[in-house]
């Protein structure tokens, strides 16, 4: 489906010293400095995924995208679509992928929202009768028909996400990739977005790369991770199997009577304030269950949560600002 | 081709969005009009021709300049300017499409747009207060339609090819200007090139700006011979050529570098 083979990308930037003396220096004499935004990717991904790219600010994650969709041509490496190379066929190719980036819409801001529709509706070729069929499908997950004569300039960002959702779906490519969509999205308007991605995902085998900064997506959506930072791929595999890898554990927060805390030998106390303890245990050492009971009969417990070995913890590793403690 | 055509009249919609926009272009053409109507008057108040030109050809020239500004009236430059500047170049090549043959398009959808909301009523401004620019032999009608045509081309290429400045320098403003300022100096749609010195007049004519706007008013105010139009049309046809053998050769080029910026 596509596959991304030692893909890199290198800018230039041009070296600005500060001050008057450094911006005249920098107009008869520019130093420039190479950044390397990407530095060789490979990966390959299947039809009917759903793919998390995540990754720190300035990771290089919407880099990859914009070179994976055709806009960004790669320094190094190549982009495959159906086997068919996105620079070298860029206008063949990108009739069989979709793109919504959540810091720019694609809708036209002088038009109604319906006059964007029928110009990609054209631009495409698409279908009328294939064309009438999407917009019934995402006016059943978006609702979508009732924005359809409104300008987007009146729009609120929500409504502009749906929109350009549904833009992008109007051609039924088989692959979508949306650029950190949930971006200043309200909670409802997040939820739609992920019924959304899940409903494409499910009713036509769309291909979803996504990159994101919301946990709740990641949770949600997605059965692989891909992380990278500094334009370096750190991990690629299943969530549940980099969970297990990177933080086999779980954490017990349990509330007792009083600010008297048991303690338990396999497990960590990592947190005790007032009634309230947290234990972080080995998922191989013992079971929740185990726990509670073991420390149930030191001292009666008031209320227990478990906090699943976090998906956050992860991210901190990753991004290099956290450790295990 | 027909998503091309769709453009042109998505851009005809959008255009009449602002419509007060595009009175400012009228009020500025009817003061250039009077201006320069005034100019001529003054200058030929004691010979009848000059340069082989009457003063009443003279006005009829200024007239249909004015009308023949709003057909050169390019956005390609500033539109790529702004979607590199702010990023939404990426929107525009997500699509399969040719990025070029989209600007060109809306650029034709807002030059239609204004026929009707600038052209005619400058033409009217100009017959009303002026005089009415009849064409000298309406047997030469072909010729400049074929001339305006070119010219068209010649003047859009030059602007796109301004605007892949844009790609790499990312602000062109003031190169913008420039532009706009040389096309209207140097291609004698103020001051015909035959009125500066021959050593001048030599270098202009060698170079594509007065095919914009001195060729076709030419044709249209009867001036020179019909074999020497057709010898000007030849080089005129001979500037599209060169200017879109160049445009071809850097467009490729060009999309490759695209930047993105922000986000």
């Amino acid at each position: 489906m596509i596959d991304v083979n030692h893909l890199s990308k290198d800018y230039l930037l041009k070296k600005k010293a500060p001050g008057l003396k450094g911006a005249l220096k920098g107009l008869i004499h520019p130093q420039f400095e190479v950044i390397h935004a990407v530095r060789d990717l490979s990966f390959h991904i299947d039809e009917g995924e759903i793919v998390g790219f995540i990754g720190p600010n300035g990771a290089g994650k919407s880099t990859t995208i914009k070179m994976m969709s055709g806009i960004l041509t790669p320094t190094e490496g190549s982009v495959r679509i159906n086997g068919e190379n996105i620079t070298e066929h860029r206008k063949t190719v990108v009739r069989n992928i979709g793109v919504v980036f959540g810091q720019r819409s694609q809708l036209n801001w002088d038009l109604r929202l319906g006059e964007t529709f029928e110009l990609l509706k054209h631009i495409y070729e698409i279908d009328p009768i294939d064309y009438e069929n999407t917009l019934e499908v995402m006016d059943g997950i978006l609702g979508i028909r009732e924005l359809i004569d409104k300008p987007v300039r009146q729009m609120s960002l929500g409504q502009r996400v749906k929109g350009d959702l549904t833009a992008s779906m109007l051609h039924s490519p088989s692959v979508l990739f949306l650029d950190e969509p949930t971006i200043g999205l309200d909670v409802s308007s997040k939820f739609a977005l992920r019924r959304f991605i899940k409903e494409i995902n499910q009713i036509r085998k769309t291909t979803v790369i996504l990159t994101t900064h919301d946990l709740g997506d990641i949770k949600e959506l997605c059965e692989r991770l891909i992380i990278i930072n500094h334009g370096v791929m750190m991990e690629d595999g299943k969530l549940s199997q980099i969970v297990d890898r990177i933080a086999p554990y779980k954490t017990l927060v349990a509330e007792y009577y009083d600010e008297q805390a048991p303690e338990h030998e396999k497990c960590e106390m990592t947190f005790h304030e007032g009634n309230i303890a947290k234990y972080r245990f080995m998922k191989k050492d013992i079971t929740a269950a185990e726990l509670i009971a073991d420390l149930s009969r030191q001292k009666e417990i008031k209320d227990v949560s478990i906090e699943e070995a976090g998906i956050d913890d992860i991210i901190k590793i990753a991004y290099g600002s956290g450790s295990i403690l | 081709m027909k998503k091309y055509l769709y453009i042109i009249k998505t851009q005809i919609i959008k255009s009449m969005t602002y419509e007060f926009n595009v009175y400012g272009n009228i009020v500025m053409q009817t003061i250039i009009m009077i201006t320069s109507s005034y100019f001529w008057k003054a200058l030929y108040r004691n010979q009848n021709s000059a340069a082989g030109v009457n003063a009443e050809d003279m006005l009829t020239y200024i007239i249909m300049s004015s009308v023949l500004s709003v057909l050169l009236i390019t956005n390609v430059e500033r539109r790529i300017e702004q979607s590199v500047g702010k990023g939404t170049v990426a929107t525009d090549m997500m699509k399969p499409v040719n990025l070029f043959g989209v600007y060109f398009a809306e650029d034709i959808g807002s030059i239609l747009a204004l026929v009707f909301q600038n052209m005619l009523p400058i033409l009217l401004i100009g017959s009303l207060l002026i005089k009415v620019p009849v064409m000298k032999d309406s047997g030469d009608l072909p010729l400049f339609l074929l001339s305006v045509l070119l010219s068209f081309l010649i003047n859009w290429l030059i602007a796109a090819l301004f605007g892949m400045i844009a790609f790499t320098a990312v602000n062109i403003s003031a190169l913008i200007q420039v532009k706009k300022h040389l096309i209207r100096l140097l291609s004698g749609s103020i001051i015909p090139i035959w009125f500066f010195p021959e050593s001048v007049s030599k270098v202009l004519s060698a170079l594509p700006f007065i095919y914009i706007y001195q060729l076709p008013l030419s044709i249209y105010i009867g001036r020179g011979s019909r074999a020497e139009h057709l010898a000007q049309l030849q080089i005129q046809f001979v500037w599209l050529l060169i200017l879109a053998g160049v445009f071809v050769a850097v467009q490729r080029q060009v999309t490759r570098k695209v930047m993105v910026q922000g986000g």
